[in-house]
């Protein structure tokens, strides 16, 4: 099937838009946000500017988008349909903290394979050249033999930009991470493109940074942490860490150290699955962690999640009770093969929760 | 070097907040004297996000060619005699409900938010209600022109503003707004923006819209689509007072709750008379009005409660009530109206048999055991030239002042009477809903203007009903009243059809 790229600016997200796809409905499934209320050319909320390139403005209404507005290429998302590659122009904010890091591709030669659980391996590569990357943002990897790209959180930090780290659980069911955790092996050489994403510290914000981390969604926290730390960052800085037990609970020593090194830096292991009596720590989900550590009293944090969609589902809850809101709250949803297609109804209260 | 091109938020700002100034020489409290009264904490208005931006000169542009679009097809519907080009003349009716219930209240909306576009300490908040409130007004103007071509060719569109405040059911929508009016800024916003503009808006939107569509009104429909392109921009405004709310402060959470009850509850008993033009007054159907509030409420209401309990709100109260009441609503709306058809500003109708197959298809669990057998006797009282009206007025409800014609949800055959006693007088009330509203501002409550009252205490002139509905209301009585068949609408449609 056809697709075509749209570029949304003024942040440079990309998006592919299969043929006959509106650019509003293509850029809600790619989690890229849009501005939009009707959903179906009447209210205008949608209204974006074309750049360049060619577009259908679909049913939009005479009255939602005006004659004058058709002429300056002026279209609604939710009616428009790329007829060409888009670069668009959305009433967006740009993060001040976003570095605008261009995406190039990459060859990635396999340096190491580690097994940090049993069920999540870590992948170390060499890059043909540096990448300039910010701790948090991911990469697309391109697996032989099959289709589309499969993305991955850097779990390095930037300074070592000649390398990456990857951490990837095995998904029952899903092609690519069986391939990585089956297949690759130490010498191989994968096509990477990067680096992608609005998940980075918002550094120009000096409130403490609360990281919810879940699986291998600890990739990003790890490397926002280590960049932090690296840098001489004061502020306060908590690392939530959920896994089921013991054997899944990867990295636990290199924070046990951070946290003795560097007293801003707290460690809070949770574990909801955990057999063994010799278990000191919290017992439980880790937004229930996070939650009876600060008494439930979360404002005045910035706070960072990266994890399985349930558990960041779960996280917003708590943080929006211990009235944390939107504007504090970034996160990484690792949506996977195992997730199926989430249909359910949305309001439009939230952006980007 | 180029200089680096403003984004629209910063262009925004620069356009319309940076034109606020420091109150240097007064006290801001007195300049914002209604701010804090409610309750309601403010910590930072400048977190309030602008929940649209436009600038005046871009409204302006916009709104004339809205404008211009939209009288060229008011023109040629006119100069096509579109009102021919209807299903039915029995919708026109529809009309007449709409004009004199919902045209004033689309005023009172523009005098609101006038008022607390001047009230609010933040500027994004007041630039955004000014620009609602000029919405409102041309919304007025839009659909008393949409509607003017029909009160050349049929009865009862000629003093909707006469009867807006007086009628007994005018009064409905009339007193909903002047509650909201005289809340605080924070109230109003909610009550209007959030519940009723966001919450409870595709429900009036569809059967208008939708039903003019499908009604061959061309008039109506093109003024629909007119004023949806402002809507939206409406309802980003009560998405973004209810965040802004919830945000600034916890202690503002159980006051939005409150709130939320209050005005869901006063919207669900609004829009009494919406289910009846859906499920009986549109010759051609849309959807029944429990599909409506299935879709437009359940569903999309559903997802919003959802997110909004995040913030601690419920759902709320009384919506399981509500809900279980969707399916008798319209059927007793309807048949109250056409019980005091003789005191309506329009006329009312026994539905076809076709109709009345519909309604039983759509309300299975409720029309054929509780209503159908009341219009087979309407039937045949009517075949026996016994048509009947029932004398007088109906009782109505001190808070929603519709008629007490609501009953119980485990016994639809029981009316509800709820009341309670205030200062020496007995007050009666049509839910526990508008019982809990009234009990929490009695003294608000206690000055409601209930019409039926008002005609009994002899402050509507008149000896009797009939004087009071030609010179109180300024109904053309005879013509603007009564059934449909016989009316003089019907037997000059027949003579244009027949021509």
């Amino acid at each position: 099937m056809m697709s075509f790229l749209v570029t949304v600016e003024p942040t440079g997200e990309q998006i592919e838009v299969e043929e006959g796809q509106t650019i509003l409905d293509a850029a809600l499934r790619q989690g890229v946000w849009l501005p939009f209320a009707c959903g179906h050319g009447t209210c205008a909320t949608c209204k974006i500017q074309v750049l360049d390139g060619d577009v259908d403005v679909g049913a939009a209404s005479s009255f939602a988008l005006m004659d004058m507005e058709r002429d300056e290429g002026k279209v609604l998302a939710c009616c428009a349909i790329p007829e060409s590659d888009l670069v668009i122009e959305a009433d967006i904010d740009v993060d001040a903290d976003f570095a605008g890091h261009p995406v190039e591709d990459f060859d990635a030669v396999v340096t190491a394979i580690v097994d940090l659980s049993p069920t999540i391996k870590g992948i170390h590569f060499r890059l043909d050249r540096p990448m300039a990357f910010q701790a948090g943002q991911y990469v697309n990897l391109t697996l032989p033999n099959l289709e589309g790209t499969r993305a991955f959180s850097i779990a390095n930090k930037p300074s070592q930009a000649d390398q990456l780290e990857l951490h990837v659980r095995l998904v029952p069911g899903g092609a690519g991470t069986t391939w990585l955790h089956e297949q690759l092996a130490v010498g191989d050489t994968l096509r990477v493109s990067g680096p992608y994403g609005q998940f980075f510290v918002r550094k120009s914000d000096d409130k403490g940074a609360i990281f919810i981390a879940g699986g291998s969604g600890l990739s990003s926290p790890q490397a926002m942490i280590l960049d932090l730390l690296e840098a001489g960052d004061s502020r306060p800085l908590y690392l939530f860490q959920g896994a089921r037990n013991q054997a899944e609970l990867y990295n636990r020593e290199l924070f046990e150290e951070l946290a003795q090194q560097f007293d801003n830096f707290h460690y809070i292991p949770a574990l909801n699955a955990e057999e063994s009596e010799d278990w000191q720590g919290f017992r439980g989900f880790v937004h229930d962690a996070a939650r009876d550590y600060f008494d439930g009293k979360l404002e005045g944090h910035k706070a960072y999640l990266c994890g399985p969609p349930p558990m960041i589902d779960a996280a917003i809850t708590t943080l929006m009770q211990g009235r944390v809101f939107e504007r504090d709250i970034h996160m990484e949803r690792f949506v996977t093969a195992a997730d199926g297609a989430d249909d359910s109804e949305r309001s439009a209260l939230f952006r980007r929760i | 070097m180029a200089a680096k091109k403003l984004n629209m938020k910063d262009k925004y700002k620069m356009l319309t907040r940076d034109l606020d100034w420091e109150f240097s020489y007064q006290d801001r409290k007195e300049a914002f004297p209604y701010e804090e009264y409610e309750g309601i904490k403010i910590t930072d208005w400048s977190k309030w996000e602008d929940p649209f931006r436009l600038t005046m000169d871009a409204y302006w542009k916009y709104q004339a060619e809205k404008e211009k679009k939209l009288y060229a097809i008011f023109d040629a519907f006119a100069q096509n005699n579109g009102h021919l080009n209807i299903s039915d003349p029995r919708y026109v009716n529809a009309l007449k409900v709409f004009l004199g219930g919902v045209t004033p209240v689309e005023y009172q909306a523009y005098q609101g938010f006038a008022h607390v576009g001047r009230q609010f300490g933040g500027v994004g908040a007041r630039v955004a209600c000014q620009m609602q409130s000029i919405d409102e007004l041309r919304h007025v103007q839009t659909q008393i022109h949409a509607m003017s071509h029909y009160n050349k060719f049929f009865d009862g569109l000629h003093n909707w503003n006469g009867m807006q405040d007086k009628v007994w059911y005018m009064s409905v929508p009339t007193s909903f707004f002047h509650d909201a009016r005289s809340s605080g800024p924070f109230e109003f916003l909610l009550a209007i923006s959030f519940s009723f503009e966001y919450v409870l808006t595709n429900l009036l939107f569809v059967p208008f819209m939708s039903g003019a569509a499908y009604n061959g009104d061309m008039a109506t429909v093109t003024f629909g689509f007119s004023s949806q392109s402002d809507e939206a921009r409406h309802m980003t405004l009560g998405l973004e007072v209810i965040k802004f709310l919830l945000e600034q402060h916890e202690d503002n959470v159980p006051i939005v709750q409150k709130w939320v009850d209050k005005w869901f509850w006063r919207g669900t008993r609004v829009l009494g008379i919406v289910s009846m033009m859906m499920d009986y007054m549109l010759p051609n159907k849309v959807m029944s009005w429990r599909e409506a509030w299935e879709i437009y409420f359940e569903q999309a209401g559903g997802a919003l409660f959802k997110d909004l309990a995040r913030y601690g709100i419920k759902p709320p109260k009384y919506v399981d009530i509500a809900t279980a009441q969707m399916d008798h609503m319209s059927h007793q709306t309807w048949w109250n109206f056409y019980n005091f058809g003789e005191a309506a500003g329009f006329h009312t109708w026994i539905p076809s048999d076709k109709e009345l197959d519909w309604l039983s298809e759509k309300y299975p669990q409720t029309f054929d055991k509780y209503y159908r057998p009341r219009w087979e006797l309407a039937k045949k009282m009517e075949a026996e030239g016994k048509r009947f009206y029932s004398k007088g007025l109906p009782q109505l409800c001190n808070t929603c002042q519709v008629a007490m014609i609501n009953t119980e949800v485990d016994d639809p055959t029981m009316l509800v009477y709820r009341s309670t006693e205030y200062k020496g007088e007995k007050y009666h009330f049509c839910s526990d809903g508008c019982h809990d509203i009234f009990v929490d501002e009695p003294e608000k409550f206690v000055q409601s203007w209930l019409p039926v009252h008002q005609i009994l205490q002899g402050n509507c002139g008149g000896a009797d009903l009939e004087t009071v509905m030609r010179e109180y209301y300024g109904m053309d009585v005879g013509v603007d009243n009564l059934d449909m068949k016989g009316s003089p609408d019907e037997l000059r449609w027949k003579e244009w059809k027949s021509a």
